[in-house]
């Protein structure tokens, strides 16, 4: 491995910036760090360089530990966005400059700067000025002065961000075909998808410090793990759906006969449907794909190669679209038609169409939706408001339903609702909060949160279970949550006191703990060994700081409910209950 | 080449006659009255004017003081402006305040001020006077006085172009390998250099004009501690106008050459970015 970065952690005013970040980069791959401004990319490349240290974690280069080693002995080239050229001296001069530092005698300077300059097709510029150079000219020679050292790793920073498009895109094949000539391992910072797509070898995604997936770009695209790098990687129409017995279904429609829920349990899921696998056509039966619903053309609008159309589902209010348009409007299915597609059958705005779906992809996100549950409209609406709530809601791109429930929490009386509890049910924390978790949890509520009024978007996370069969659950959702906000992620163990001599067993399981998170979900986290009671401990814990969260998974809901009941109605901290039973 | 330069920009001839006639009169007509009021002097009194040993001592003290000063500026001015620009730290806005206060202070209650403290009674004077340190009434009072006033000039002349050079570029020397002191000595310092020099010119032009404040820390001896301006006040107060416009002249023609040399030397310095421009 080139570059093995190891639960690399950097925190700037408390937030952390980079979250926990594992990372192995192959001899000679291609890699690009793409995410939004503010997702912590270009920090971690700085980390890798060495230009800002890190909190936490280890960074090594071709097998050797740098965390401690001085940018200027990491042997590693960078290159800037704003080319950062020295400009009071010439091309050469410039390129020459880590050659000078290191006392290269002029001969050999001279032939490594004409070998370097022949090699970004600059022969004969030696004796400019940066400033008598175009934009493109100068990042070639800075991308000349950072290999006149003969790194070892040749990084990125957004190299083509000041440039315009057609110099761009030249640019970016030069850089490619220097690295595949030196086969140099390069890592590359960007927040544009479509640079991401035409260089790198691997592509992963970064989000509010978190690195979120990995992978080839086509794989990433057609299979994403989040919504996050589904919406971030081209456009995608987000679709709640459910999984059932025959399928996925979407409203009344089954679009996915293929992927069955595997033990007859129903649940809700989180499609994603590209805009280009979508198929419009006048009549139900001219389809030649899965049948999705009749809808109605909102706009269309002609784009050069590919006509975007905005379609509106047809059955009212209760669209199971997650994606927003834009304006009030409400949700809006994106479709994208070739020229081909768009002769063969011509839309008009308002017309009514019958549209298809070719190919559609389950995210494996166990949280869906949620559902402000209370035994008043009014509390439930008044739930559904709670900003955490939506800002959390906003963040997963998903919506809030609420739900009337008269009997919540009411000992004795069983639901009476035929609707099962989909999603992750959202209860108030209040001192009747106990008893509602418990009669939510019988009546088959899997994922629910005990949501404090006053509750603010935590800066840790704290994770539990008890019982081996809520294990796998919890860690799923965990990691789907800590994709949504900026916290670290802490495992707590609980043991029981040890009693004459060590425990092995509280180490190993932790360490089980971390490996599965890492290797399952793509979940980063840190562990801590406690000894005692696990209510006691989590809540000395938690006591730490108002800005915590703690994720609970629970395999038997009553007694769960018995020995936490201090917990869930103090109202000082989220809850998030993750209940699942044996199988 | 034409005169007058093709522009997009109207007014030219209002703008060029307008620069023309307020420089004439600020500028030119006091500078042209001074030779003029210099030459009413017969040529051998305006010698024995100028070439007295008095005179001679104080254009030693005047000028060497004054480059003490703005050298002394020059590394100082530097390091505060570095420390501004550079450190975010509480009370760095109030700093960057005080810098100015030299500029606003009239320069009598500078010079009363410095004396007020180095006085050998003064509060850090009395500390000196045990080691043989003499400041107030000495050369060295005089170059601590011009040292004060002309600091302003030098930081703010340093500031913006310390602004200007981007932490990559020492971000960019440090990942080829360079060190702090060979990224400084290779990097920042070129990159400063015309910045530096005008400081320096600066703080130099207005140490030599200074008056107020040498005065009272002086002493004001003949030949060891008096300035020219002074002499020239003193030619003055004798009703001898024809001997200080003299004195002025001969100030006058050095302060040129030295700025104007200063002046060369830079756009020499500068040879690179002109060429650069074309």
């Amino acid at each position: 491995m080139s570059i093995v970065l190891d639960q690399v952690t950097k925190h700037y005013g408390g937030a952390p910036v980079v979250n926990d970040v594992s990372l192995d980069i192959g001899d000679g791959e291609f890699f690009v760090l793409l995410g939004p401004s503010g997702s912590g990319k270009s920090t971690l490349l700085r980390a890798i360089a060495g230009l800002s240290g890190i909190d936490h974690g280890r960074i090594s280069l071709h097998g050797r530990d740098v965390t401690h080693v001085a940018a200027r002995r990491r042997g590693v080239g960078l290159v800037f966005q704003n080319y950062a050229l020295f400009r009071h001296m010439t091309v050469a001069e410039n390129i020459e400059f880590a050659l000078r530092v290191r006392r290269m005698r002029a001969r050999a300077r001279r032939q490594r700067r004409e070998e370097l300059l022949r090699l970004v097709s600059l022969e004969g510029l030696d004796e400019r000025l940066p400033a008598q150079l175009s934009g493109g000219q100068q990042q070639r020679v800075a991308v000349a002065r950072a290999l006149a050292h003969k790194p070892e790793v040749l990084l990125l920073d957004e190299p083509f961000g000041a440039l315009d498009a057609k110099i761009r895109e030249e640019l970016r094949g030069t850089i490619r075909q220097v690295q595949r000539e030196l086969g140099i391992t390069t890592v590359l910072v960007t927040h544009d998808q479509e640079e991401a797509f035409a260089m790198a070898d691997r592509i992963g995604v970064m989000n509010l410090g978190r690195l979120l997936e990995r992978g080839a770009p086509h794989e990433l695209y057609s299979r994403p793990a989040t919504r996050f790098v589904a919406t971030f990687l081209g456009a995608a129409n987000l679709i709640l759906a459910r999984r059932t017995a025959d399928g996925i279904q979407i409203g009344a429609t089954i679009v996915a006969p293929t992927e069955r829920a595997s033990n007859g349990r129903e649940n809700e899921v989180v499609a994603v449907v590209r805009p280009e696998e979508i198929e419009v056509a006048a009549t139900r039966e001219a389809l030649r794909c899965g049948f999705l619903a009749r809808g109605v053309v909102e706009s269309v609008m002609f784009t050069g190669a590919l006509e975007r159309l905005r379609l509106s589902l047809a059955g009212g209010p209760h669209t199971p679209l997650l994606t927003l348009g834009e304006g009030a409007a409400g949700a809006a299915l994106q479709v994208t038609r070739t020229q081909y597609e768009q002769r063969l059958f011509e839309v008009q705005p308002g017309q009514s169409v019958a549209i298809g779906v070719r190919r559609i992809h389950v995210l494996p996100t166990p949280l869906s939706s949620f559902t402000a549950c209370a035994p008043t409209v009014q509390e439930a609406e008044e739930l559904s408001r709670q900003p955490l709530l939506v800002e959390l809601a906003a963040r997963m791109a998903t919506r809030i339903a609420t739900r009337c429930e008269p009997q919540l929490g009411q000992p004795g009386v069983p639901c009476q609702g035929t609707d099962s509890f989909v999603g992750t049910t959202v209860i108030a924390a209040n001192p009747q909060s106990a008893a509602r978790a418990d009669w939510l949890l019988r009546c088959g509520a899997r994922d629910l949160l005990v949501l404090p009024e006053a509750a603010r978007a935590p800066q840790r996370v704290l994770i539990h279970w008890i019982g081996e069969a809520a294990r796998s659950a919890t860690l799923a959702v965990s990691a789907s949550v800590l994709r949504h906000v900026a916290a670290e992620a802490v495992y707590v163990g609980v043991f029981p006191e040890p009693q004459g001599g060590a425990q092995p067993r509280g180490m190993r399981e932790l360490l089980d703990a971390r490996s599965e998170a890492q290797a399952a979900h793509g979940l980063e986290m840190r562990t801590e060994l406690h000894f005692g009671d696990a209510e006691q401990q989590l809540t000395r814990r938690l006591a730490e700081s108002p800005a915590q969260m703690l994720i609970i998974g629970v395999e038997h809901p009553a007694q769960f409910t018995e020995r936490f009941r201090a917990l869930l109605v103090s109202g000082r901290w989220p809850v998030l209950i993750v209940h699942r039973g044996p199988a | 080449m034409s005169f007058r330069q093709p522009s997009n920009l109207p007014g030219f001839g209002l703008t060029f006659g307008f620069t023309t006639v307020f420089l004439s009169t600020i500028v030119l007509l006091p500078l042209a009255a001074l030779v003029v009021t210099a030459t009413s002097l017969h040529w051998s009194d305006f010698w024995h004017t100028v070439l007295s040993a008095r005179a001679l001592g104080s254009y030693r003290l005047s000028f060497g003081a004054s480059l003490l000063a703005a050298s002394i500026n020059l590394v100082f001015g530097f390091i505060i402006a570095w420390t501004l620009v550079r450190y975010e730290f509480p009370g760095r806005k109030l700093i960057d305040a005080l810098i100015d206060m030299p500029f606003a202070l009239p320069t009598a209650v500078s010079g009363i001020a410095l004396t007020t403290v180095f006085a050998q009674n003064g509060w850090i004077g009395r500390y000196l006077e045990p080691l043989g340190i003499k400041v107030a009434y000495t050369w060295l009072g005089v170059t601590l006085a011009l040292t004060l006033i002309s600091m302003p000039f030098a930081v703010r002349a340093v500031q913006p172009a310390l602004l200007e050079v981007q932490r990559d570029l020492e971000d960019a020397a440090e990942t080829l390998g360079a060190g702090r002191l060979y990224a400084f000595r290779r990097i920042i310092l070129p990159a400063i250099a015309p910045a530096l020099l005008t400081g320096f010119t600066l703080a130099f032009a207005r140490a030599v004009g200074e008056y107020g404040s040498v005065i009272f820390i002086s002493g004001n001896l003949p030949m060891k501690t008096e300035i020219t301006p002074l002499l020239i006040v003193i030619h003055l107060e004798q009703f001898d106008y024809g001997g200080a416009a003299a004195l002025g002249l001969v100030m006058l023609v050095i302060s040129f050459v030295m700025l104007l040399t200063i002046n060369l030397l830079q756009a020499w310095g500068r040879r690179d970015q002109v060429r650069a421009a074309r």
